[in-house]
């Protein structure tokens, strides 16, 4: 510590004193920052999220214009054009947009509908939890790519909300399990036991007590399968299921499939984009359950 | 029932149904308790302790149920409530501390904001109140700076504060009885001491009734008026704290207390009492003490004693003082 710094705290003291909600985040991210693939995870993730935020900024060409079509990567074109001319870069860029849009909304259907599932089917047990769980296990049986095909094939109109709508709903019965088993052991606390003796309803006992702590373990299965349902989007789009008109990823690989013998780099840049997202988001979710995991800590 | 009596407990039973049998944990139970009256209830762990204060609460949970009985409070039967009616009593005219303080409370909210919410759920009080009253409480129960320290969460308070902010808890509106399940096992003596001192101070500033669970008998008799002695699912003496120090009647309470140890009496040995608690599955026949009991007599084991009275307040279920007549 300088010594012209008198009144400046220590380290240790700052996080003593820090207030306690913040000490949570902090906690969490400290143990993050002493895992390095964790951190890698984390700046990808970072890196992507920012150029899909500022890619109508930032990108260079507008997703529309035209030039010479099948330029390899140079100075002008970094990532090369397409074989309409369109600059494969700033295509890039806006299928990350359309890409992480798609793994964001696809998660947040699959939080909705498991989570639901999972604590009540949880908390009540019995029937209840037999008749919700029969059903998770009936929509985890379907052959979900099978399904997705059908269901995309029967709208007329290829919207890229209704594939995300298709995938978010026949994606949820994991999320439900995880969470019911959370909700299984935690409502055998004594602390649920003295809410309950605290006169507080079910309801209340479920939203306000058990589902805070499920946060930790629902964050980090929702991390791990945004990518999941990009791949699943790019996939389903590569395989002509998707939609012509948002440029994906899945959209640019298509295009750049057609092109591969004549021009490497339109498949590359996507697909590349596509690893490093998914491996991003694996890596972050990994560390984030040891750093959410109280009892790991520590080792 | 009198006009002093707070809760009555009548005929109570209540039963576990397990794949293996059932399991009478708590069997033909009776019980009273008068208004700002300690009363204790010791035995030994599974005996049917805690199994009797949760049935109080109504809080008996698969594969457990009340059979039967009735638990008078406040001149209505508990057991015939709806349970919407039964949460405003939860919390509200009767409330429980648990054995475990660390873990009776939600890791991830403050321990103000939780008492926040005990009040809310009981009391028409406005939010700023509700600050005031939260601060006002743990003050009572002896935790340092409150103002800040009701933003705490619950890892950061030590056992002792934990159960003292049970404690506030539980008494936050004011409840006419105070179930308090083996509030003082998980302390140090120190802790112990303090926590006694805080339900005797409550006890007078609050007016409640205390139903005091222990094994310990000194903690029982720092505390109670009145004490009940429960053995495999039943009470088989029930009388005033002196008493029983004086003259137990029952040969499981002699025992009992025998096993205590005592710096004033000079011993080289303490007694045991032989065996275990029986299952409560398959019980034996009669008394469900005879097996282990020095004066086991033939009817002990065709009969089963009922308690009897023997003396002011003082009922006892044993053979020893009925066959006589």
């Amino acid at each position: 510590m300088a010594m012209g710094e008198p009144h400046m705290k220590s380290e240790d003291e700052t996080e003593v004193y820090k207030p306690s909600m913040a000490s949570r985040v902090y906690v969490v991210w400290r143990e993050l920052k002493k895992n390095k693939l964790a951190i890698a995870g984390f700046s990808i993730v970072l890196f992507m999220v920012l150029i899909a935020l500022l890619s109508p900024i930032i990108a260079p060409y507008h997703p529309r214009w035209q030039g010479t079509s099948g330029i390899p990567p140079s100075l002008e074109h970094p990532f090369g054009t397409d074989g309409q001319g369109r600059d494969m870069l700033s295509l890039v860029m806006h299928g990350a947009r359309l890409s992480l849009y798609v793994g964001l909304v696809a998660v947040l259907i699959e939080i909705c509908i498991g989570v639901t599932t999972g604590m009540i089917a949880g908390y009540f047990g019995g029937k209840i939890d037999e008749i919700f769980m029969r059903f998770t296990d009936l929509i985890m049986t379907l052959p979900t790519f099978m399904l997705l095909i059908v269901a995309v094939s029967m709208f007329e109109v290829r919207n890229i909300n209704v594939i995300i709508l298709i995938m978010g709903v026949f994606g949820w019965p994991f999320m439900a399990r995880v969470v019911r088993s959370e909700f299984l052991s935690l409502r055998e606390t004594t602390f649920v036991e003295a809410a309950v003796s605290m006169g507080a309803s079910s309801w209340r006992i479920i939203v306000h007590h058990i589902l805070p702590n499920t946060l930790s373990s629902v964050i980090v299965l929702a991390t791990m399968d945004i990518p999941w349902y990009i791949f699943y989007e790019a996939t389903l789009t590569f395989l002509g299921f998707g939609d012509p008109s948002s440029p994906s990823w899945g959209v640019l690989l298509q295009i750049g499939y057609y092109y591969l013998r004549s021009y490497w780099w339109i498949i590359t840049f996507p697909g590349l984009a596509l690893f490093f997202t998914s491996l991003g988001f694996n890596l972050f979710g990994d560390g984030l359950r040891d750093a959410l995991d109280v009892r790991a800590r520590g080792r | 029932m009198s006009e002093s009596s707070l809760l009555s407990i009548n005929d109570l039973k209540t039963y576990f149904f397990t794949a293996e049998g059932v399991v009478k944990a708590v069997d033909r139970v009776h019980l009273e308790i008068n208004k700002e009256e300690v009363l204790g209830l010791v035995g030994e762990s599974g005996c049917g302790k805690s199994t009797l204060a949760l049935s109080i609460m109504r809080l008996i949970r698969v594969p457990g149920k009340i059979v039967g009985g009735e638990i008078w409070f406040e001149g209505e039967d508990l057991l015939r409530k709806s349970e919407g009616k039964m949460r405003a009593i939860r919390g509200g005219k009767i409330s429980m501390v648990f054995q475990n303080p660390t873990s009776s409370m939600n890791p991830v909210y403050t321990v103000g904001s939780q008492i926040a919410e005990a009040i809310k759920l009981h009391q028409d009080v406005q939010k700023r109140q509700i600050k005031e009253k939260v601060v006002e409480i743990l003050h009572k129960v002896g935790i340092p700076d409150p103002s800040k320290r009701m933003k705490d969460y619950p890892h950061e308070y030590s056992g002792g504060m934990c159960q003292r902010a049970m404690t506030a808890m539980a008494l936050s509106c004011n409840p006419k009885l105070l179930i308090a399940d083996e509030p003082t096992t998980n302390l140090d003596v120190t802790i112990q001491a303090q926590i006694l001192d805080l339900m005797r101070a409550l006890r007078k500033d609050f007016g409640a009734s205390i139903l005091l669970i222990g094994h310990n008998l000194g903690v029982i008799n720092e505390l109670c008026d009145k004490v009940a002695v429960m053995y495999a699912g039943k009470v088989i003496e029930y009388c005033d704290i002196t008493t029983i120090f004086k003259e137990p009647k029952h040969p499981y309470t002699q025992a009992l207390l025998e096993s205590i140890p005592r710096l004033d009496v000079a011993k080289e040995r303490l007694r045991i009492i032989p065996g275990t608690v029986p299952r409560l599955i398959n019980p034996p026949t009669g008394c469900r003490f005879h097996p282990r009991c020095e004066y086991a007599m033939a009817v002990c084991s065709e009969q089963e004693p009922t308690p009897v009275k023997i003396g002011r307040g003082h009922t006892v279920a044993c053979f020893l003082y009925t066959s006589k007549g």
